[in-house]
């Protein structure tokens, strides 16, 4: 095809926006619904893979360690083998430097160390005994904290120093906490790994629904536009026929609509982002101020991708709208457009 | 020997733009709209197609612009062998003719010139020579003045030279005319028939089909009548009427 056909074809289809400008302004007006939907679907998603991120970083392991405490307190401590054995002597509590793995804060460190090497680790923290004790105390009711105090006053700090661990992927969770607790020097592991589940369930629901509702909505948009051109084809009918029998290529007719299809995609692509942006801040701006809660995707951070999605479907509506429609058009022969 | 020689000699001088060799056509609903039609017709004659309705006068325009496929037969046109063409080369076929429709068929929503201009850049012509090649056809027909206005702004018989210089623009060597008076006036249609055939005089082949007795009367061109899809007259003097 000559330049001289593109650059005519161009402006017809440019042209043709503007001369049916009434059907391009209702196929504007739901393009635009419905990329405000599917806008909206995936900030939504978003926000919620976020909360899930954010829930998933509190949901940390505590793995407690094999220290003094655990020796003098826990049910599984090794038996007290007596002095009888090792020339070791057992101190006030009848506990030996054999009967546990961890003696010292450093020794403590080198197994945090351990633990972070695992692939799934994202994050590794010691906690000390004392560290623990504070914290329990300070989540605890007013007044229950007596009793650890009590223990505490009897019998010294009755937690021992645990490995505070943030993983990285949830949908391995079972699997890196039965790497920790092979580790030597690793007691037992403190987890909620029914929470673990819920969230990767959540997070798989949401990508799922995502998915289906996004394209329900890139369906119904390419049913609109091709809807929008066989409208725009049967008024111009007359025209197409005259087309082809002054010796058009099937191109030549198709180009136009082709522009016109990309045209209206997008500009109901910019209208989108610009309406979205202006629905997603008065939104998110009544949450912050109803909830408090900053947890929120910045639109920001979406905008490009957003942009880039509708101009995806509104060009690829366009274009696949007015080449499935016009294909039937283009066989007809002069008096059979009369019929069409 | 020397009357073959003659008679040869006289058929390679006069080429045939169009050629109808045993043709024969059936829609699919069984109706036989033209029966073992021959007929050849030559490069820069004025043909007029008379007949009654159901004559077969449509069919036979249609299977020459190729919006209709022969069952039997072999037509040839402008050198395109319609009988083998592809579906996509007939665009090409289309441009080495012009139509003039009995309804005009101008876009309501562009002006004459553009509507002149549209045949031209359907061939991909360029902007200087659309404006030059149209401004050209606009003055052939009387309309050069008319050029900005629009189709309703216009009277039959202008909206129909519009058409005229639509099919004039690209200079084919084929017009055909479907019942091109069948919506002027009389003094129109004579206007309309004179200016196609000075356009013929220049050496482009007119095909027009009518109904007016009058027409075929006064201008004298050849004349095929058809009737029930058959070709019952054919008459180079133009007196069938």
């Amino acid at each position: 095809m000559k330049l001289a056909s593109i650059k005519y074809l161009t402006g017809e289809g440019f042209k043709s926006v503007w001369a049916n400008r009434l059907m391009s302004l209702a196929s504007t007006g739901v393009l635009v619904a419905c990329m405000v939907i599917i806008g909206l679907a995936i900030l939504i998603a978003e926000n919620v893979n976020m909360a899930v991120g954010n829930l998933e970083k509190q949901n940390v392991v505590m793995a407690y360690m094999k220290d003094y405490t655990w020796a003098l307190y826990d049910e599984d401590r090794p038996e007290n083998t007596s002095s009888e054995e090792t020339t070791e002597q057992a101190d006030k509590n009848g506990i030996k430097e054999s009967d546990y793995i961890i003696h010292n804060e450093k020794e403590a460190k080198a197994l945090c160390d351990e633990i972070a090497k695992l692939p799934n680790v994202a994050e590794v923290t010691y906690v000390s005994g004392e560290e623990g004790l504070e914290s329990t105390k300070n989540i605890l009711p007013d007044g229950q904290e007596e009793y650890f105090t009590f223990l505490e006053e009897e019998y010294g700090n009755p937690l021992s120093g645990a490995a505070k661990v943030t993983m990285t992927d949830m949908a391995l969770f079972n699997e890196t906490v039965e790497q920790i607790k092979k580790i030597e020097g690793v007691s037992s592991i403190q987890s909620q790994g029914d929470l673990a589940d819920t969230l990767n369930a959540l997070k798989k629901g949401i990508g799922v629904a995502g998915i289906f509702i996004i394209s329900i909505l890139v369906i119904i948009s390419l049913v609109i536009v091709s809807n929008t051109i066989r409208v725009t084809m049967y008024n111009r009918k007359l025209e197409i026929s005259i087309m082809k029998a002054v010796g058009a290529t099937d191109a030549f007719v198709r180009i136009p609509f082709v522009v016109e299809g990309m045209l209206i995609g997008i500009i109901s692509a910019l209208i989108s982002e610009g309406l979205l942006y202006f629905c997603y801040r008065v939104a998110t701006e009544t949450i912050i101020s109803t909830l408090g809660t900053t947890d929120i995707v910045k639109y920001s951070e979406m905008a490009l991708p957003l942009l880039l999605v509708f101009l995806a479907i509104g060009i690829l509506a366009g274009v696949i709208g007015s080449v499935i429609m016009i294909g039937k058009y283009l066989k007809k022969e002069g008096s059979e457009f009369a019929a069409i | 020997m020397e009357q073959f020689l003659n008679q040869n000699i006289a058929f390679k001088e006069e080429k045939p733009i169009i050629e109808f060799r045993g043709v024969s056509k059936t829609y699919p609903g069984g109706t036989h709209a033209l029966d073992d039609v021959n007929i050849k017709i030559n490069n820069g004659e004025f043909v007029f197609i008379v007949g009654s309705s159901g004559a077969g006068k449509s069919t036979f325009m249609k299977l020459i612009m190729r919006e209709e496929k022969t069952n039997i037969g072999k037509i040839t046109v402008n050198g395109f062998d319609l009988t083998s063409m592809k579906r996509k080369q007939v665009p090409m076929l289309r441009r080495t003719m012009g139509i003039v429709f009995q309804d005009f068929r101008l876009i309501p929503t562009m002006n004459v010139f553009d509507n002149v201009a549209f045949a031209m850049h359907v061939v991909g012509a360029s902007g200087k020579d659309v404006r030059r090649e149209v401004t050209k056809a606009l003055s052939k027909v009387g309309l050069g003045h008319k050029a900005r206005s629009m189709p309703n702004q216009l009277s039959g018989g202008e909206q129909q030279r519009v058409g005229l210089a639509r099919a004039l623009v690209n200079s084919p060597d084929l017009i055909i005319a479907d019942e091109p008076t069948g919506n002027v006036d009389p003094n129109m249609s004579y206007e309309i028939v004179s200016l196609l055939t000075e356009i013929n005089k220049k050496g482009t082949t007119i095909l027009m089909v009518t109904h007016d007795h009058n027409l075929v009367r006064d201008f004298h061109h050849r004349v095929i009548m058809l009737d029930g899809g058959k070709i019952v007259a054919d008459n180079a003097g133009g007196d069938l009427a």
